[in-house]
């Protein structure tokens, strides 16, 4: 327990509670495959439960991340010295694409590589790696969409908003925020097992997020042009598949980087 | 694992013998000879820069099969954990990098004089460009980890997990975009030489010289690595026997803590 | 005489093959192949590929000679 006491986040409370109902759960959970799979529904929900209430606990940290979006707007919008609604629109997609992308990887790759040790530790101990990676991609999912909104409606704001297929953009923002979420957050676990990490970060992620974001800008074009919906269905399923497929590695592949 | 234990020692075994080896230069020497030589469609802009086709497009089959064969080992690797795995891994993507390079400059080259720049923003271009810079950040990734063992399992995870991102962006977007690459997307103008059988008789022995000889220059560093192991093993043994421990202890306790201390 | 069995010949090079689909008008170095120095390219990059390949044998060699005194297996 002084692991667990030394980390100042989370109080006592809600510490003992989680460990007392992960290990109920993992004890009724060894007799059939049904529970167990029960048991992996209740992990995740209780470990977002967790970050959640982490990240509610320290605001200053999605503060910081919502700022950061609202200033890399704002310095785009100086920077090319406009009077709103001027941009073209291929230039309007990608650089409300690129800020994303920063964003992005600026609000993912904490997710462990800021964990405190012994914060992992605790989680080693009460937790199956399969519930860890998934509710971190959830919680990263969640904060995806937040910012992915809060982006969007203050670069209309800034920049006139441009897009006529709003069901298409919409959608598309969702499948986006699912793809940053999926990818950067298992390359986040791995850049975090070396120095240098958030130099790697953006090594390791750029080239790998790249077939995502060309399918991505493309919807996106699409939806601003105003195209009906199925026109950009190929895009849609490859994009569809491109996620389910890095999500399933990420699962398959995340316990072993765990264990180590 | 009794089985990865006889596929690695029948792949060792492979790596000694010559008849494959034999087997690449004779079908590079035909590629040559023939690619230079054998009558080729007259196609307009191309002319007989298509007899490039023979030594360009084998570099970016070879990467593709090299490269798969890196993240097969890598696999193996994870399942189950061994140093001679991990050194497969790393040559094979090592050589599979050096035929993307070689691949990337002369298609640029050729580019230039029939598409009119060499970096046309062809999907296959682009596709091949994002290859080669995962694989940087794979080396990058290998060097910033210092444990051994660390370094091969965190690696092997980055390969297969990449990899898996860029299938993709190999196999299913060049399908969706226009490409001035003959087959599938655009340009029609190009196909009919796709199908060409004066072309494929030497084509296809092309690719596969070629790949062979990737393999060839990936087994003599994989058989370099395994002796350099091998040579630190040796090192260590003497480093023991001639530590003043040995010789009033043998094989005890002390032993154990001066190999610790070496390392 | 080898070359001409294999179908290899200069010659038959400038033919148009019937079912090439764009015609004879497209220029091809069809006088090069005839004065036959086309061999000569042909020559020079099969002795630099003989010199690499020899040289490659050369380390599989020497490969295998430390091999056999470290006393590798498999």
């Amino acid at each position: 327990m002084g692991i667990v006491n030394s980390h100042h986040g989370i109080s006592c409370n809600i510490k003992s509670l989680l460990i007392e109902k992960l290990l109920a759960y993992r004890i009724t959970g060894d007799s059939c495959k049904v529970v167990l799979d029960f048991m992996l529904f209740r992990e995740i929900t209780l470990l977002l439960k967790k970050e959640i209430i982490l990240e509610w606990r320290q605001r200053y940290a999605l503060n910081g991340i919502l700022l950061y979006v609202v200033s890399a707007v704002f310095v785009c919008y100086l920077s090319f010295n406009l009077q709103r609604g001027l941009l073209n629109v291929v230039t309007w997609n990608a650089l409300f694409w690129i800020i994303m992308l920063f964003v992005a990887f600026n609000a993912i790759s904490k997710s462990f590589i800021q964990e405190r040790y012994g914060r992992l530790i605790y989680y080693y101990t009460i937790a199956s790696p399969q519930g860890i990676i998934l509710a971190k991609i959830l919680y990263n999912l969640l904060l995806m969409l937040l910012l992915s909104v809060a982006c969007f409606v203050f670069y209309a704001l800034v920049m006139g908003n441009q897009v006529q297929n709003g069901w298409l953009f919409g959608g598309n923002l969702l499948l986006g925020a699912c793809g940053f979420s999926v990818t950067l957050t298992m390359i986040s676990g791995i850049a975090s097992k070396a120095h240098n990490s958030n130099t790697l970060m953006a090594i390791l992620g750029f080239p790998v997020m790249v077939p995502m974001l060309l399918m991505i800008i493309k919807v996106s074009k699409n939806a601003i042009d105003g195209l009906p919906t199925n026109v950009s269905y190929d895009e849609v399923w490859v994009l569809l598949a491109i996620n389910v497929m890095v999500g399933t590695v990420s699962y398959i592949l995340f316990p072993f980087l765990w264990r180590s | 694992m009794l089985i990865e234990k006889e596929i690695l020692s029948a792949v060792n075994k492979l790596f000694k013998r010559s008849w494959w080896k034999i087997l690449a230069i004779i079908l590079l020497v035909y590629t040559i000879v023939a690619g230079l030589l054998a009558p080729v469609p007259r196609l307009a802009i191309l002319n007989e820069t298509i007899r490039v086709l023979h030594f360009h497009v084998p570099m970016w089959f070879g990467m593709i099969i090299l490269l798969t064969l890196s993240v097969v080992y890598s696999i193996k690797y994870l399942r189950n954990p061994g140093t001679q795995h991990d050194i497969y891994a790393i040559e094979f993507a090592n050589i599979g990098v050096v035929f993307g390079i070689l691949g990337i400059l002369s298609g640029a080259l050729w580019a230039n004089y029939t598409w009119g720049s060499p970096w046309s923003s062809d999907p296959k271009q682009n596709g091949a460009a994002i290859a080669l810079l995962i694989y940087f950040a794979y080396f990058i990734l290998r060097n910033s980890l210092e444990d051994e063992q660390q370094r091969a399992k965190i690696s092997a995870i980055y390969n297969i997990f990449a990899f898996a991102a860029l299938v993709p962006l190999l196999f299913i977007l060049p399908r969706l975009t226009d490409s001035l690459h003959p087959g599938n997307g655009g340009n029609p103008g190009f196909n009919a030489y796709d199908l060409d059988s004066n072309l494929r008789i030497v084509f296809y022995p092309a690719v596969i010289g070629w790949t062979l000889l990737g393999g060839w220059l990936a087994s003599l560093r994989i058989r370099l690595q395994i002796i350099k192991n091998k040579l630190h093993e040796k090192l260590e043994e003497n480093y023991l026997h001639a530590s003043p421990y040995a010789a009033a202890q043998p094989g005890s306790q002390p032993l154990e803590s001066s190999a610790d201390t070496r390392k | 005489m080898l070359l001409l069995n294999l179908g290899l010949n200069p010659l038959k090079a400038q033919q148009i093959p019937e079912n090439s689909p764009v015609t004879s008008s497209v220029e091809m170095a069809d006088t090069f192949r005839q004065e036959g120095k086309i061999y000569v390219v042909v020559a020079v990059i099969l002795l630099l590929f003989g010199g690499l390949v020899i040289y490659t044998v050369s380390i599989d060699r020497k490969v295998k000679r430390l091999e056999k005194e470290l006393e590798i297996q498999e």
